[in-house]
């Protein structure tokens, strides 16, 4: 029981990460069809402008500030200077750019920084712990969960309820009707980089939170999670981007903490497992949890 | 006789160009070997090795347009079957010592092990391709990315088999690079030959344009699943004879980073020929050098001057060139057209169907919104029956129903005695209903000729029954010939038009269903077309559905009219009995008469 309800929550925490990632992956597909291979590093940027931070004597109560903030504009900054300039290609060339974009980062960090991790301290309080009922958990494990419900609900709230919500959401279900009812394409996918970047803000402040340090590649083992994530939960869809994030995260926690007990021996290839299911799960069901209606004429 | 003949006029071109290509990287490499040392030698052997896998790539993600994540994955199974048959046997015993499969006593030769390696890789990607082909969308993408990592997790935690993340080393090595050679002159001409055989040439129609394939009688997933086979061959020939060039193997070679560097070979040569792969391997692994020497030890633990180049050359290809720096400019393409003889036209002409097209009491919900409350249309063997009827009123959604794009809750669609209600479009398709599109799906990035030779292809394997329709003529009828060697996306709206009618009308149909062939045309060309649409179905004495809003067209060229109007057929009739129903005028006008 104690195993169960500590494998929940470790999952639900690793989950809401995904979530909030694969939240922002899935806007952006919905308004530009792109599937953003350069999303991951929002969160590189985030840990380099947290580094950076603390060399000028920054401390964690600014952090989430700066985090989120360099993590919207780089996003925004991806936009103007390549995914605007392929805006209407295919989705294959999109997804390449994003990968130029990805590979540029990479080289550009190790080339005006460092190729070695940068280490800066964590807050005290991450790792204290308290107990409930005979289960331990961290205070991290509470404010990861917390984080991403206020985020969640302020996301929901923009979208059902801002006049730049809807026209997100407008423009995610026939970006050329929208446009004829007179939105604005270039006002409205910044707007749309500018979320997801913020969201991939969120994402590294829990993220640094935990391991406080900066790597250049650090951002592509999240943003492959995410993705798959987010087309786990139908690409496009904002509610099947948090299921899927969050079935991801109780996924993994689960066959690694269970399968040893279920096949003994066999553990090694948890991970593995885990693959496998997500390949089976594509198989049966290639357009994701929640079916996003496409707009396509014929 | 003449079949054979034209196969070997294929095969035969496919090793031209081969060779052609090969020499050419041959006098870069050897220009470039004869001013340095050793260590040049070796980056000619990794491009060659690279050669293999990047045609390996092309031959899938090349002409199905579908991207795979997971191609280094079965190289990565090709590199370790091969180590285990290819290590000597006392290595063997010592490095793995729990060998399953009775492996630990099999030693094979250089060409035995690869042979053993590609057989093991095609078997293990043929299954795994089963699923591949059938996804649809971003699916297959997602699919080949978690194979990669199932296989990179077997190899790293399946010790007995591989001795894990450090890998295996003491493979057999093959002296200097001349097996390389060799090999990457085998998967020039596999890659060269596959877009030369017909199922290649299906492959690449579904890359073009996935919904317009099938429903000219393409089976999506046949194309595709050759395509994945016949690349996995290529995957494992590369990936074993890198092992045994660099005489060891480790997870590492085959990451995910791995892999991207191969596809931005592919890209940036241009993805969709045989040729571009092999200027973007050429360019990619000579930029890579170059920056690699770039990069100052002292300063940079690894040199990352290559990712630079790499991220830079993959943005700058991406934005002003998407089609990769060569496009669709290819050394066979080019052999093609100058050993291209212009046929003469043979006009024929068939004998009209013998069946009926029946659409009946067909029921359509989308969500709450009913777009079709119990439609009804039935055109009669070489009949001309037009549809009509306000925006919204259903017109394509009927279509899509008979064509099998969309399914219908209730009713049926009949073809004579066959039941095409639940048949998919493809079956449709081969079935004799051909059909063009409101919005126009040609194969863009291939010529007019080939478009319409595409659909003939089809015919002739699943329609021979009909009379064999002839490309050339076809091309006279529609007014093409002078352009026939030009993009189909190049053409200006009215040829584009007439382009979808000849391709469909290649097909060799019962029936043919155009949505809308006059859109956007001049009234002049709307009043050419009456006639091209005749001529055309008279030809291959087909029926024809044809939905317009030009009424002037419609009347001219139906012979029967149906009117629908918010899913229902409004009206019926000859074209003047529907011109003086009072009915259609008020649906039309909106006047309530």
């Amino acid at each position: 029981m104690i195993k169960l309800v500590q494998t929940l929550v470790d999952g639900f925490g690793v989950g809401s990460t995904y979530a909030l990632l694969a939240l922002g992956i899935s806007l952006i597909f919905g308004v530009m069809h792109l599937v953003n291979f350069a999303h991951g590093e929002l969160i590189t940027v985030g840990a380099y402008a947290s580094y950076f931070f603390f060399l000028h004597g920054g401390s964690w109560w600014w952090m989430p500030v700066i985090i989120i903030a360099s993590a919207a504009l780089a996003s925004v900054a991806t936009e103007l200077v390549a995914f605007r300039w392929v805006r209407n290609a295919n989705p294959f060339t999109l997804l390449l750019t994003s990968f130029a974009i990805e590979r540029l980062s990479h080289a550009l960090w190790q080339i005006f920084v460092s190729p070695k991790q940068r280490a800066f301290p964590k807050p005290q309080w991450v790792f204290n712990t308290f107990s409930v009922g005979g289960v331990r958990f961290e205070v991290m494990d509470v404010v990861t969960i917390g984080v991403t419900l206020v985020t969640l609900a302020i996301t929901a709230i923009v979208f059902k309820r801002t006049m730049f919500g809807i026209a997100v959401r407008a423009a995610a279900e026939d970006f050329d009707a929208a446009r004829l009812m007179g939105v604005r394409a270039n006002r409205v996918i910044s707007g749309a980089f500018a979320f997801a970047g913020a969201l991939a803000g969120v994402a590294a402040c829990l993220i640094l939170m935990r391991s406080p340090a900066a790597d250049p590649s650090m951002g592509s083992d999240w943003l492959l999670k995410a993705v798959i994530a987010a087309v786990i939960g139908g690409l496009g869809s904002f509610t099947g981007a948090v299921l899927g994030g969050i079935s991801l995260g109780l996924l993994e926690t689960f066959t690694r903490a269970y399968l040893p007990d279920v096949a003994g021996g066999l553990d090694r290839f948890s991970t593995g497992v885990a693959f496998i299911i997500i390949a089976a799960f594509f198989v049966i069901r290639p357009e994701g949890v929640l079916r996003v209606a496409t707009a396509e004429r014929v | 006789m003449e079949q054979l003949h034209s196969q070997f006029r294929k095969l035969a071109r496919s090793i031209t160009a081969s060779a052609m290509l090969l020499a050419a990287v041959a006098a870069v490499a050897l220009t470039y070997t004869s001013t340095g040392g050793a260590s040049r030698d070796l980056l000619v052997g990794e491009m060659l090795s690279n050669f293999v896998l990047v045609l390996g790539m092309q031959v899938f993600i090349g002409n199905t347009g579908v991207l795979s994540f997971g191609h280094m994955a079965f190289a990565q199974i090709a590199a370790y079957s091969t180590a285990v048959v290819a290590i000597p046997l006392a290595t063997k015993a010592k490095a793995l010592p729990q060998l399953p499969f009775g492996l630990a006593d099999v030693a094979m030769g250089a060409f035995g092990s690869t042979l053993f390696a590609v057989a093991v890789t095609m078997v293990i990607g043929a299954i795994f391709g089963i699923a591949v082909g059938r996804a649809k969308g971003l699916a297959p993408t997602m699919i080949t990315l978690a194979v990669l990592f199932v296989v990179d997790q077997l190899v790293k935690n399946w010790t007995e088999l591989t001795r894990g993340a450090g890998g295996l080393s003491g493979i057999a090595r093959l002296t200097g690079n001349t097996w390389l050679w060799v090999g990457a002159f085998i998967a020039l001409v596999v890659a060269h030959a596959f877009q030369e055989t017909r199922i290649g040439r299906f492959a690449i129609a579904t890359r073009e344009d996935d919904l317009a394939a099938p429903a000219l009688g393409i089976r999506l997933f046949s194309a595709r699943y050759s395509a994945w086979v016949v690349s996995m061959g290529l995957m494992a020939l590369g990936g074993s004879l890198r092992a045994q060039s660099l005489g060891s193997v480790n997870p590492k070679q085959f990451t995910l980073d791995a892999g991207i560097l191969v596809l931005a070979m592919l890209v940036v040569g241009g993805m969709r020929t045989v040729s571009g792969a092999v200027l973007g391997t050429v360019v990619i692994t000579a930029g890579n050098e170059l920056f690699r020497q770039l990069g100052d030890p002292q300063r940079l633990a690894i040199e990352r001057f290559p990712d630079l180049f790499l991220g830079g050359v993959m943005l700058l290809v991406m934005v002003l060139r998407p089609g990769g720096l060569l496009e669709d400019r290819d050394v066979a393409s080019w052999l093609r057209q100058r050993t291209h003889r212009p046929a003469q036209a043979s006009p024929t002409s068939a004998a009209a169907g013998t069946r009926t097209l029946e659409a009946r009491g067909i029921v359509v919900r989308f969500g709450g919104f009913v777009a079709l409350r119990g439609a009804s249309v039935s055109v009669r063997p070489g009949e001309i029956v037009g549809l009509i009827g306000p925006n919204g009123a259903g017109k394509t959604t009927l279509f899509n129903v008979i064509t099998g794009l969309v399914p219908e809750q209730q009713g049926q669609v009949r073809l004579g005695e066959l039941d095409l209600s639940h048949a998919k479009p493809v079956d449709v398709a081969r079935a004799g209903l051909a059909r063009t599109f409101q919005n126009l799906r040609l194969f863009k990035n291939l010529s007019v000729r080939e478009n319409i030779e595409l659909t003939a292809m089809v015919a002739h394997r699943h329609r021979a029954h009909r009379a064999r329709v002839d490309v050339e003529s076809l091309l006279d009828a529609a007014g093409l010939r002078d352009v026939a060697h030009r993009h189909a996306g190049t053409l200006d709206y009215g040829n584009q038009r007439r382009l979808e009618l000849a391709r469909a009308a290649a097909l060799a149909p019962e029936f043919l269903l155009l949505d809308e062939p006059t859109s956007g045309m001049s009234d002049s060309e709307s009043l050419a077309m009456v006639d091209s649409v005749r001529e055309a179905a008279a030809r291959i004495g087909a029926g024809v559905l044809v939905i317009d809003h030009d009424l002037g067209f419609i009347t001219r060229i139906s012979d029967h009219i149906v009117v629908l109007s918010d899913g229902a057929v409004l009206a019926e009739g000859t074209p003047d009995d529907v011109r003086n129903d009072p009915a259609v005028a008020a649906a039309y006008l909106g006047s309530h008469a």
